[in-house]
């Protein structure tokens, strides 16, 4: 009897803890867009948590094993307009928007804004405009020196899966075989190696392949394609973040500040390469 | 005893040998000429430690701070499966038919589910909810000593990350080790609990003093292969963000742009610490079973 009670106890003790659990849940997912908006919310933490996805120069590590580049230069001056520390989270890429959402981090920078983030996100003005650039592979394509060349069955090209360098390979090359991998580091090993015949990404990243790998890697042509605009993303919801955000980054470029960085940044490497190991 | 006794060479060991060097020629042949791969470890090594150019000392960079995180992952997680294994495979083993089911459901539960979306599960469900009160609560207490927190949470930031990460390797890991010790109590032949019934002890004393010792020295070398399996298996954690071994290893690689070096250097990392776990629970397994003689 005493048995079958304390049984009962126990069944009932776990629902409880099951319940409690998931009311927990319920109610984590709606603070972050009450409480007064995104920037008070910062404020009021003292603390501007950005998440970042790691690729040179926008966010890396130097040889001391800090995290520095062009976005985490911004951040900082961004936190210190608001007055609060920055805390820098490297983030998967594919994992920085499900942080958006689910409050880990407030903002990210130097994101694309394609209308399809855009539906989840929110984006301020745009911070940084760039294009799309192709590095090619010596041996796989060699003579290669015109954009259309790529654009044929027999071409490979890989790229980075989910980013914005896929969607341009797929618009721009339909005609060519499309491999897509998850980190650069794949994507590097299959064009050195010339199983692929060109790389779809981001304009600077370009041309250092083709410099760091000389005897394998080439840059075909020189004008970029599919320009696209990077921005301050943040979640939905708050008119607030949305004005603050944008006149930051409207300040900022009247300023010269956002042009005197991405130069800084992306005119060659001679700025910063001894902050590289080597 | 066997094994006091050299064994003879013979010629398939020789065969053996050949085929061994062969294949281990072909990989290095493919790495420095068909790669194609300028090697640079020099890149990659300056991230174990690093001489600070003004000051002269040498200090930690990320990837021995990303194995201290490891290790630390790995201790809590283990010391955390190694209590909710205990307590429930005693729940498996028990009379009571509701504590059978509870831990029946939760081995089952954990066991189907694959280690990758079991840890996304509890990163979303578990981080917003609990762990964001718990960091609170600690940031509230920032009276701690910062040098003594760092050492045993690592830096404050991710802690979320860090615990939800901790708590669901522990979880998965009990599922397993809660069947190991299963099968060690099960296999404790029906005499031993006569005796003991026979002598008036309680079931509950039966299981203390006279089941589980035997059960879990028997259990000791699938448990240490699990400890070996946790510290593999904490290279997971790195998609929740937490900055240990693999996660800084792929930061270095990508960083560095030096991608085989950083691996090979993270891999060999990895080695080296399960191979002194192995050492460990193998000289831990003779001193039980001198113990036990």
């Amino acid at each position: 009897m005493a048995n079958q009670q304390r049984r009962k106890i126990l069944l009932g003790a776990s629902i409880l803890t099951a319940a409690v659990a998931s009311a927990n849940g319920a109610k984590a997912q709606t603070t972050p867009a009450t409480a007064g908006g995104l920037i008070e919310e910062i404020k009021k933490r003292g603390v501007l948590r950005i998440g970042q996805a790691t690729f040179v120069p926008a966010t890396f590590r130097s040889k001391s094993g800090q995290i520095v580049g062009h976005i985490p230069d911004l951040a900082q001056k961004l936190a210190d307009d608001m007055g609060v520390k920055l805390e820098v989270t490297p983030t998967p890429f594919d994992g920085i928007i499900p942080a958006l959402l689910s409050g880990k981090i407030d903002i990210t920078i130097g994101m694309t804004a394609t209308p399809t983030r855009n539906l989840t996100v929110n984006f301020s003005n745009p911070t940084v405009v760039d294009g799309m650039h192709v590095v090619a592979s010596k041996k796989a394509a060699a003579g290669f020196n015109r954009m259309e060349q790529f654009n044929q069955p027999s071409v490979t090209l890989v790229v980075r899966r989910a980013t914005t360098g896929s969607a341009a390979a797929q618009k721009y090359f339909p005609k060519a075989t499309l491999r897509q991998f998850d980190d650069d580091a794949q994507v590097m090993l299959e064009l050195t190696n010339g199983r692929a015949h060109g790389f779809v990404t981001a304009y600077p990243r370009t041309v250092w392949a083709a410099e760091d790998n000389p005897d394998t890697l080439f840059v075909p042509f020189e004008g970029l394609f599919a320009k696209q605009a990077n921005a301050i993303a943040y979640r939905k919801g708050d008119a607030d973040a949305t004005n603050f955000f944008n006149n930051w980054v409207q300040y900022h470029q009247m300023s010269g500040f956002l042009e005197e960085r991405y130069q800084w940044w992306f005119d060659g490497r001679k700025n910063w390469k001894d902050l590289m190991q080597n | 005893m066997i094994g006091q006794q050299r064994p003879k060479l013979t010629w398939i060991d020789f065969v053996v040998a050949v085929s061994i060097a062969a294949a281990a020629g072909y990989i290095v042949w493919q790495a420095a000429f068909v790669l194609n791969y300028r090697w640079n470890w020099s890149a990659v090594l300056g991230f174990v430690a690093r001489q600070d150019p003004q000051s002269g000392e040498w200090k930690a960079n990320l990837l021995l701070n990303g194995l201290a995180a490891t290790i630390r992952i790995v201790a809590y997680a283990g010391v955390l499966a190694a209590v909710i294994g205990c307590t429930m495979s005693v729940c498996r083993v028990s009379r009571s038919l509701y504590l059978r089911l509870l831990s029946r459901t939760y081995v089952e539960f954990v066991r189907n589910i694959p280690p990758l979306v079991f840890i996304f599960i509890t990163y979303f469900f578990l981080a917003s909810g609990l762990v964001s009160q718990f960091e609170s609560s600690v940031a509230a207490s920032t009276g701690m000593n910062n040098g003594i927190s760092d050492f045993f949470l690592g830096p404050t930031q991710n802690r979320a990350q860090l615990i939800s990460a901790i708590i669901a390797l522990a979880v998965f890991q009990g599922a397993y080790i809660t069947e190991i010790i299963r099968a060690g109590v099960q296999s404790i032949v029906s005499d031993q609990w006569e005796a003991a019934a026979s002598l008036g002890l309680s079931w509950r004393r039966t299981m203390y003093l006279v089941v589980m010792p035997q059960a879990l020295t028997k259990v000791i070398p699938p448990l240490a292969g699990q400890a070996i399996s946790l510290v593999k298996e904490s290279s997971i954690v790195s998609l929740l963000s937490v900055p240990e071994l693999a996660f800084l290893g792929n930061e270095v690689a990508t960083s560095s742009g030096r991608y085989f070096e950083a691996w090979l250097l993270v891999s060999g990392i990895y080695v080296c610490l399960c191979l002194t776990l192995s050492r460990l629970s193998v000289r831990l397994e003779r001193r039980l079973v001198i113990r036990q003689r």
